[in-house]
């Protein structure tokens, strides 16, 4: 959502193109544009979901080679390219966890599941939705903001988060339901 | 299927996030695969994932990263261990299929737990410890009285039950968290079967519940 320092970011019609591209020729030069937009990505997020250096490192580059793998399920009239990657790296965490032994986060994979095939105007609600959500996360306050960040980064449950914040458990659970409801008001396009 | 009772919007969020402890995803994976309602909110709050995945600085990787990945990709791709889905899958005991997120897990027997219930226990490939049991309640059987530690998620698979906060039919997913005790009770017209996870230990009530607490890892 920020701008790059130095080139301009792609846009999120060039990422589904360059994936599109990846899944219908196998262009490795497309593969090597998403890897530099996306695997510096995934190691932070990864990074800020708790996992130890050298894990986020390996689990970035197992998830960009999944999205080579996987490619051609890619599907921009469901989900754009960031969705859909973010979706292969929480499955790859959830995996990883698991294979630790940590039975921490898990269960199946919801994107991998084949779903009925796209209408015509699938492609603009994606896009749509994608725009809406990206709105919407602006819209919110710091600190609701900052809510739906934790449950995105944090395993927690609202009493440790309340600890986190040195908020009483009553003042965080309200909190928490007054951001999530104003995002889903965000989203469902009310204001 | 008209579905009345859904997951709240926090904990569709930890399932998009892949937050859930496994138990609790499981059931919310088998709400989810039957409400298109939630499938819709998930798929909202998964872009949400994307978005977060967009706005974060970039962290440099290893520098041969790319290369490494670039050699991966050339290779022939590696086997996924387990979880994979048995030839013919158990069915419910009142001949329903499992839902489809289950059919990867292996379901115990049906063991007693008190007059009219049997439980069995799911296990979830990858996380033995996970809690997420298969529960048959005969008509008018209530569940022993009980609060828990933390979250409670009941999907209804057939039959109906209800307690003091609703009525819940096939498709419809109580959410309780830990402030509420509660005595689930199947309605009078049949078996109701449910799939349930706890996020937290039960703490079960009434002298029934007292002597079964020690026996019992619900």
């Amino acid at each position: 959502m920020t701008a790059s320092p130095a080139a301009p970011l792609p846009t999120r019609e060039e990422l589904d193109r360059l994936l599109v591209v990846v899944a219908a020729q196998r262009d490795r030069q497309a593969f090597a544009l998403l890897f530099k937009h996306f695997a510096p990505r995934l190691k932070t997020f990864l990074l800020r979901s708790g996992l130890p250096a050298g894990v986020a490192e390996e689990l970035a580059q197992e998830t960009m080679i999944s999205v080579w793998r996987k490619a051609s399920s890619f599907d921009p009239t469901r989900a754009g390219a960031s969705t859909w990657i973010f979706a292969i790296a929480r499955h790859l965490r959830v995996d990883h966890l698991r294979r630790e032994r940590l039975p921490r986060a898990g269960g199946p994979d919801m994107l991998e599941e084949e779903d009925d095939a796209p209408s015509g105007e699938a492609l603009l609600l994606a896009a749509e939705r994608e725009a809406r959500v990206k709105g919407a996360l602006r819209t919110l306050s710091d600190e609701q903001a900052a809510i739906v960040r934790l449950s995105f980064f944090n395993d927690k449950a609202h009493s440790e988060i309340a600890r986190e914040l040195g908020l009483p458990l009553g003042t965080v659970k309200s909190r928490v339901r007054l951001a999530l409801g104003r995002l889903r008001a965000l989203l469902d396009g009310e204001t | 299927m008209t579905i009345s009772h859904h997951p709240s919007d926090e904990t569709l969020l930890r399932f998009a996030a892949g937050r859930l402890p496994s138990g609790p995803a499981f059931v919310v994976a088998t709400h989810v695969s039957g409400c298109a309602a939630c499938r819709d909110r998930v798929a909202a709050f998964e872009t949400v994932g994307g978005a977060l995945l967009e706005e974060m600085p970039p962290t440099p990787l290893a520098p041969e990263a790319l290369a490494r990945v670039l050699a991966a990709i050339d290779g022939p791709p590696r086997p996924r261990p387990g979880e994979r889905r048995r030839p013919e899958p158990p069915l419910l005991p009142d001949g329903h299929a499992l839902p489809a997120p289950l059919l990867v897990c292996n379901l115990g027997p049906w063991r007693w737990f008190g007059a009219g219930i049997r439980v069995s226990r799911v296990t979830i490939p990858g996380d033995p410890a996970a809690r997420l049991n298969l529960l048959r309640v005969g008509a008018n059987r209530k569940l022993p009285e009980h609060g828990h530690a933390g979250l409670e998620l009941t999907q209804v698979l057939s039959g109906s039950f209800s307690d003091r906060l609703g009525h819940y039919r096939p498709g419809d997913l109580a959410e309780v968290d830990s402030a509420v005790d509660h005595q689930p009770v199947a309605d009078p017209d049949g078996e109701c079967i449910c799939l349930a996870a706890l996020e937290g230990e039960m703490r079960l009530g009434g002298l029934l519940g007292r002597l079964l607490q020690p026996l019992i890892r619900f």
